[in-house]
């Protein structure tokens, strides 16, 4: 009777332990959810336009600048984005464009009128690599799963509860291996990334910031990309000039490269 | 115990570093002042050139060169577009204690308008440059190229792809989600070439009736990803009607392949060339290769090369032979049409390109390019360094033709040259 009782307060003391108690008591979300609830913040569910203008630093001096418009549309198969991308600057690459859709990425030139097919390894520009300047639904990706909740800093400098995810990629056409995200556990706004190869080596962290109303909710309008092996190379990514912009299926694809020709 | 507490003071003053690296680079994008660019419709730069040949045996020509080369697309109603594209190159050229020869040259690219009722319908008139092909070096499937080239201002493949005259066409295109088709039709409209510095040579482009349709779908995804072939049936007056294709797959996160086919009934090039005996048979002309790109953005490419109407290694040889038994008019022939077309001299060859951006220093772009001929074994080396700045770019190139007096590449007139290239953009 005496090891009874003293079973029933244990199993009442380790019950008590492992329930939080209050507001706490409900079950902490499911990571992947979470890490679809701050896609939605960074992509509207329709398609859009916007302007990315990037800004490259080598030790503290401005190196190059370039302007990009992308142009997204989810794929009614997929879930996942195809992007459509125009130079705009500078001049030297003004109007050759850059289709991505997953891994199928195409190159046109209209100076020589070429659509070339390229791989992902081929990057078009300096340290951003083609996949930061596209629109991604990271859950339709990768696999989450919550590591941590804990306090950061985001990129104004400000502490911030989060959620710290473990991104793991589940599909072949991504551009890195593994990611760590930080969301922003009140609103879902995606806070920082950590980027990782295959043999977890650092390559980028990103901030995500400067949070704004873009089409109907706030959403980030600049990233600061940090090297993972040169922290003295950044690039800041100005994403503004947000709109709704109907693309049809048909225009997403090598053979209307050549008439491409937004308003 | 000590190596614990050494590996936790590691990751901390790591992680510390971390903090700070990333509190300088948001500090530093607060100060980030963003250009404002918006995309326009012109495009338009100034090049000047200045460079040197040496001849085989003769004296070292000397030449400079000032372009204007200028792009226009404007949509000037919901469904119209005009394009515009020409370049101007004024060439002088002097050799040592003999007066300087001019020679302009003008390019007109493209020049039509575009027509779209719909969002899957296209039509278009004018003069149009279409150049198809997967490959990088030779294209088979490059229907319209033969006599485009009025100024070859350097012998990189996406030069000559780009500074060509378009032909005059009808086109219209029908997409739908997965691909599309093209028709066109290009009639003909003079007879004769003419060089004329300002002249539209059109007996260049419109020199016969011709006609091309386009056809690409999406195959089902496989496990070589997603492949859109494309098949191209063109046919003209007085020529038998080819069959062309053009496929690209990615084999992995580095690496692209191309095949790109040609195939039909028609007479050896030497036939067409001397206007000998017809000998048409089905011939097949091809290139494939494979593009690999490093961590470090430099990209390779190895292509083979096959022109089945080209002179085989034996014929090759006796052609060469006839100049030094006084009859070198049969090689002349054939090797100014065979420049004409754009189209290999003999039957097989390799291209190697290789394209390094940023290489060494930001801003300075590699190339290097060679071109060997399987019959005689002759070479075309050439080098370019490009280095880029906001609105200029600075170039020097560097060309090497190497091989017997006769062979494919060791018959150019030029044995080294190198250019010096200023160019401004607007």
């Amino acid at each position: 009777m005496k090891n009874f009782r003293l079973l029933f307060t244990m199993a009442a003391l380790s019950l008590s332990l492992a329930l939080p108690s209050g507001s706490a008591l409900a079950a902490p979300p499911d990571a992947q959810s979470i890490l679809a609830a701050s896609d939605a913040v960074r992509n509207p569910d329709f398609p859009f336009g916007l302007t990315t203008t990037l800004i490259e630093y080598r030790n503290g001096k401005q190196t190059d600048s370039s302007t990009l418009a992308v142009y997204s549309k989810a794929d009614t198969q997929n879930g996942q984005f195809r992007n459509l991308i125009r130079f705009v600057a500078p001049a030297r690459d003004a109007n050759k464009l850059m289709l991505k859709n997953g891994n199928d990425l195409w190159f046109y030139d209209p100076a020589n009128k070429a659509s070339i097919r390229i791989s992902p390894q081929q990057r078009l520009l300096g340290q951003a690599a083609n996949g930061d300047v596209v629109t991604v639904n990271l859950a339709k990706d990768y696999q989450a799963s919550l590591l941590a909740e804990e306090e950061t800093q985001d990129g104004e400098r400000q502490t911030k509860q989060s959620y710290k995810l473990a991104l793991a990629a589940i599909t072949p056409d991504v551009t890195y291996h593994h990611i760590e995200l930080w969301i922003d556990r009140s609103n879902n706004h995606p806070i920082k990334a950590r980027y990782y190869t295959e043999s977890a080596r650092l390559l980028k962290t990103a901030y995500f910031r400067h949070y704004q109303k873009q089409l109907g909710q706030e959403r980030p309008t600049e990233t600061v990309i940090i090297d993972g092996l040169d922290p003295q190379w950044v690039t800041v990514l100005r994403l503004s000039d947000y709109a709704k912009r109907e693309v049809p299926d048909a225009w997403l694809q090598r053979d209307y490269l050549s008439r491409f020709k937004p308003d | 115990m000590r190596t614990f507490f050494l590996g936790l003071a590691l990751a901390t003053s790591s992680a510390l570093a971390q903090g700070s690296d990333d509190l300088d680079a948001l500090q530093l994008a607060d100060q980030a002042q963003i250009p404002v660019a918006s995309a326009s419709d012109w495009h338009s730069f100034v090049e000047v050139a200045l460079g040197q040949a040496a001849t085989p045996h003769g004296p070292t020509l000397a030449g400079q060169r000032l372009s204007f080369d200028l792009q226009f697309d404007q949509r000037f109603a919901p469904e119209w577009r005009a394009v515009f594209s020409d370049r101007l190159d004024l060439n002088r050229q002097q050799q040592p204690g003999q007066a300087s020869v001019d020679k302009d040259v003008n390019t007109i690219r493209d020049a039509y308008l575009s027509w779209q009722p719909q969002a899957h319908q296209l039509l278009d008139a004018g003069r149009i440059n279409v150049p198809y092909g997967a490959a990088s070096g030779y294209n088979p499937s490059d229907y319209f190229r033969d006599y485009a080239v009025r100024s070859a201002v350097s012998v990189d493949p996406s030069s000559l792809k780009k500074n060509r005259m378009g032909s005059v066409m009808l086109r219209g295109q029908q997409l739908w989600d997965s691909g599309s088709l093209t028709a066109l039709y290009s009639p003909q409209l003079a007879q004769q070439a003419n060089a004329g510095s300002y002249h539209p040579d059109l007996g260049a482009t419109n020199a016969q009736d011709r006609w091309l349709i386009a056809y690409s779908q999406k195959l089902p995804s496989s496990m070589a990803g997603q492949l859109t072939p494309q098949w191209l049936l063109q046919g003209g007056a007085h020529t038998h009607p080819q069959i062309g294709m053009n496929l690209s797959a990615l084999l992995n996160d580095a690496s692209v392949a191309y095949l790109e086919y040609s195939g039909g009934r028609s007479g050896s090039m030497l036939s067409q060339a001397l206007q000998g005996k017809d000998d048409t048979v089905f011939r097949n002309r091809l290139a494939s290769g494979i593009t690999y790109t490093a961590a470090n953005k430099l990209s390779l490419t190895l292509e083979y090369e096959y022109n089945g109407s080209a002179l085989d290694d034996q014929a090759w040889d006796a052609l060469r032979k006839g100049i030094k038994q006084g009859a070198p008019l049969p090689y002349l022939q054939y090797r100014q049409w065979q420049q004409n077309q754009q189209e290999l001299a003999t039957r097989q060859e390799v291209f190697v390109y290789a394209s390094w951006p940023d290489a060494l220093l930001q801003h300075l772009d590699l190339s290097a390019m060679q071109k060997l001929n399987l019959a005689d074994h002759s070479r075309l080396y050439w080098l370019e360094a490009r280095y880029h700045l906001e609105k200029l770019d600075l170039a020097l190139q560097w060309q090497r033709n190497s091989g017997e007096a006769s062979s494919a590449y060791g018959a150019a007139l030029q044995k080294y040259s190198w250019q010096a290239q200023l160019r401004v953009y607007f």
